[in-house]
């Protein structure tokens, strides 16, 4: 007899929840040793199924995938809303963790608001009480008007209560909550327009038709064929009028709905207010607060740690030492002696050579400066402040066409500009992204790039504080302007914030070592082909009439004419253009004026090759060409300007 | 895996596909909850992030420190 035969008839428990919240634990428990796990049709996502017996009567259960949300956005959490839809389940199963309610109770409002048959289990409590975290499990059931259970599920502790709710479970049991009157007008506009027969209440299926669920819409519009236009015009009317903040004022209305049921239900022993790391955790995100940490977070993370140590101290030792006394004259001696070929000379050991220039700036200089980067992204990333952060910068992202969703591409754009611009298209309207692309093109700095400069820079009292100021003020007026400029929507942000953790040795080792051999396996070629094409450059002249040609510039900058070089370098890879900067400053050939308006103007110059690709592959031809022209003209721009005002002003002179 | 960035799970599917826009292999993984770009662990770190990941389950939703 097959398996569906089998359950034919039976009735089902279905277990949800997050991830890792012992639902597996539970399923265990509750079926024993016979199981079974196969794909879910049409799917390749795994579902446990097992049978069980509760006073006397025969039950099927399925473990779902974890889901944070009725509406799915991954193939896991469509899956587990398919079996909630289609099983028809007597008694669905909601497991959460004690200690994390309030970031979960919302799931539970959805499967209440959805009609589905619900008993909350309350997991891992030993865990909530051991840090003094008091639930006051039958207030919540009063409140909630659906069963609850308390449980340690991997100490047995509340199995046999979970048990006996589901044997005596009513399932004629309906709970109702309400949102803010408007957005309830607007819910109610949808649902009474839906006449079909649905597993899932009619208010529940009118949000997640808001929220353009299009599974759902196609169900509705299978069901509803006579509607499908009223239902269809009636949601875009919605969408539209509500399109600046509909899912912000959905999630809001959930927490506030949940602030309000776990008021009284929720209670820290007396003398245990909130935890340091809750603390910590709010004060990063409070202004007052937070900007004074974000400060201490860059001197120590950045400034210290890649200028100093990464780009100072190890650079030194790998560059100044290993490289230029030991491996670089040993090198070029062995090519003197068996390269007969002056071409391959060059093209191995010369001045642009695959080993002096390739190897030394990718090994010698980059390596350990990307290498502390990395330890320190990894570590902040473990952390879980990047969130936090996003929190924080919101309000002034909103002032230059963002919100806090942009940190992520800007933030991946201190590591790699170029994967940054991929990202740019997680925002969500195209303006967002036109600015974010302008804004990583640029002002943010990679992380090679960003680490050369810090160490350059942080040996000239005022130069750093300078090129900071001014990197700062573009950043800011560019996207100032550019809010202006781009038409389009700003939609609101909103965030689940994942707690605050201490770092764990363990994930930043291997965040740190995965990031490091991306590097070597992707970028470290680009190097050796950089400096091929330089030395093709050399070879043909190609390379001194670039020089040339660029020389006017140079010279309207400030610069020596040999600048030029780091500024093709810098097309190239933009650490590429900042070791080469690097070289120059360690040859004595920039003064503090010069260095400085240097390394402003070849932060702000074009991106590297691989991101203008990119960009004209995510934003389109004429986009691509407009942010090119735009930013080199206003890099070179602020250069001279920079220049003039340093010169007339004296300071750094 | 868990996302650097929005904490939460990266269903295990979603970790072995690429999204396809890297030439030469992908060794990134995008959220798909928040977009964020976290590091495709490669095979000779994976037993150590196994390790990892089987001590955050013991833990389960222990993250505060």
């Amino acid at each position: 007899m097959s398996e569906t035969q089998l359950s034919h008839g039976q009735r089902k428990i279905i277990l949800v929840g997050n991830p890792n919240v012992g639902k597996s634990v539970l399923f265990n428990s509750l079926t024993g040793a016979y199981t079974t796990v196969s794909n879910y049709p049409g799917t390749s996502v795994e579902v446990s199924r097992g049978h069980c017996d509760i006073d006397g009567e025969r039950y099927e259960v399925l473990d779902t995938p974890g889901m944070y949300a009725l509406l799915p956005i991954t193939e896991e959490e469509r899956v587990a809303r398919t079996i909630l839809l289609e099983e028809d389940p007597r008694v669905v199963v909601h497991v959460l963790a004690a200690r994390n309610i309030e970031r979960m109770l919302p799931m539970t409002l959805q499967l209440i608001e959805a009609g589905l048959p619900v008993l909350l289990v309350v997991n891992i409590l030993d865990e909530a009480e051991s840090v003094g975290m008091s639930i006051d499990i039958p207030l919540l059931q009063e409140k909630l008007g659906i069963p609850v259970v308390g449980a340690a599920l991997g100490r047995r502790r509340g199995l046999a209560e979970i048990r006996a709710a589901i044997a005596a479970f009513d399932p004629l049991l309906r709970a109702r909550f309400a949102y803010a009157a408007d957005l309830e007008r607007d819910i109610a506009r949808v649902a009474m327009l839906l006449h079909g027969d649905y597993r899932l209440d009619r208010r529940a299926l009118a949000l997640l038709l808001l929220q353009k669920d299009e599974e759902i819409h196609q169900r509705v519009l299978t069901v509803e064929e006579e509607r499908r236009e009223a239902i269809d015009n009636v949601v875009k009317d919605i969408v539209f009028e509500r399109r600046v903040d509909l899912h912000l004022r959905i999630s809001l209305e959930r927490k506030r709905v949940c602030k309000g049921l776990l008021d009284g239900v929720v209670s820290q022993r007396q003398g245990q207010g909130p935890t340091l790391g809750e603390r910590l955790s709010n004060w990063t995100m409070n202004p007052w607060t937070g900007v004074p940490l974000l400060l201490a977070v860059l001197y120590f993370g950045l400034y210290q740690f890649v200028g100093g140590f990464g780009a100072g101290t190890i650079v030194d030792l790998f560059e100044g030492r290993l490289f230029e006394e030991i491996i670089n004259p040993w090198v070029v001696d062995l090519g003197a002696r068996y390269l007969p070929w002056n071409w391959l000379y060059e093209l191995l050991v010369g001045e642009y050579g695959i080993f002096t220039l390739g190897v030394r700036y990718a090994v010698a200089i980059v390596l350990p400066i990307v290498g502390t980067f990395f330890i320190a992204f990894s570590v902040i990333e473990d952390t879980g402040y990047f969130p936090r952060l996003a929190m924080l910068v919101d309000r002034l992202f909103k002032r230059i066409g963002l919100n806090g969703r942009a940190v992520i591409p800007l933030v991946l754009g201190f590591g790699c500009d170029t994967m940054a611009t991929i990202v740019t298209r997680t925002l969500e309207t195209v303006r967002e992204r036109i600015i974010a692309t302008i804004l990583l093109a640029l002002a943010i700095p990679c992380s090679a790039q960003l680490g050369v400069i810090l160490g350059l820079l942080s040996e000239v009292p005022g130069s750093l504080l300078v090129w900071s100021l001014t990197l700062a003020v573009i950043f800011l007026f560019i996207g100032f302007l550019s809010a202006r400029m781009v038409p389009g929507e700003q939609p609101m942000f909103y965030m689940e914030i994942p707690p605050l953790r201490m770092p764990q040795p363990r994930n930043v080792l291997v965040k740190t070592l995965t990031r490091m051999q991306w590097y070597f396996l992707e970028i470290f070629p680009l190097f050796i082909l950089a400096s091929v094409m330089l030395w093709a450059g050399k070879m043909t002249g190609a390379l001194d009439w670039l020089v040339k040609a660029m020389s006017p510039a140079m010279l309207a900058l400030g610069l020596p004419t040999e600048v030029s070089a780091a500024f093709i370098f810098g097309f190239f890879r933009r650490d590429f253009g900042a070791a080469g900067l690097y070289d120059l400053q360690s040859a004595g050939l920039l003064n503090p004026v010069q260095l400085t308006v240097a390394a402003v103007t070849l932060t702000l110059f074009v991106p590297c090759v691989a991101q203008f690709l990119v960009m004209f592959k995510e934003r389109g031809g004429k986009v691509a060409a407009g942010i090119f022209v735009f930013v080199t003209l206003l890099a070179f721009s602020v250069g001279w300007g920079l220049n003039r005002l340093l010169l007339f002003t004296g300071v750094l002179s | 895996m868990k996302c650097g960035f929005c904490g939460r799970e990266i269903p295990a599917d979603h970790v072995q596909q690429s999204c396809g826009l890297c030439k030469g292999g992908c060794r990134k993984i995008h959220c798909p909850y928040c977009g964020h770009e976290n590091p495709a662990t490669p095979a000779y770190l994976r037993r150590l992030a196994e390790k990892k990941e089987a001590n955050s389950q013991t833990h389960q939703e222990d993250d505060h420190s």
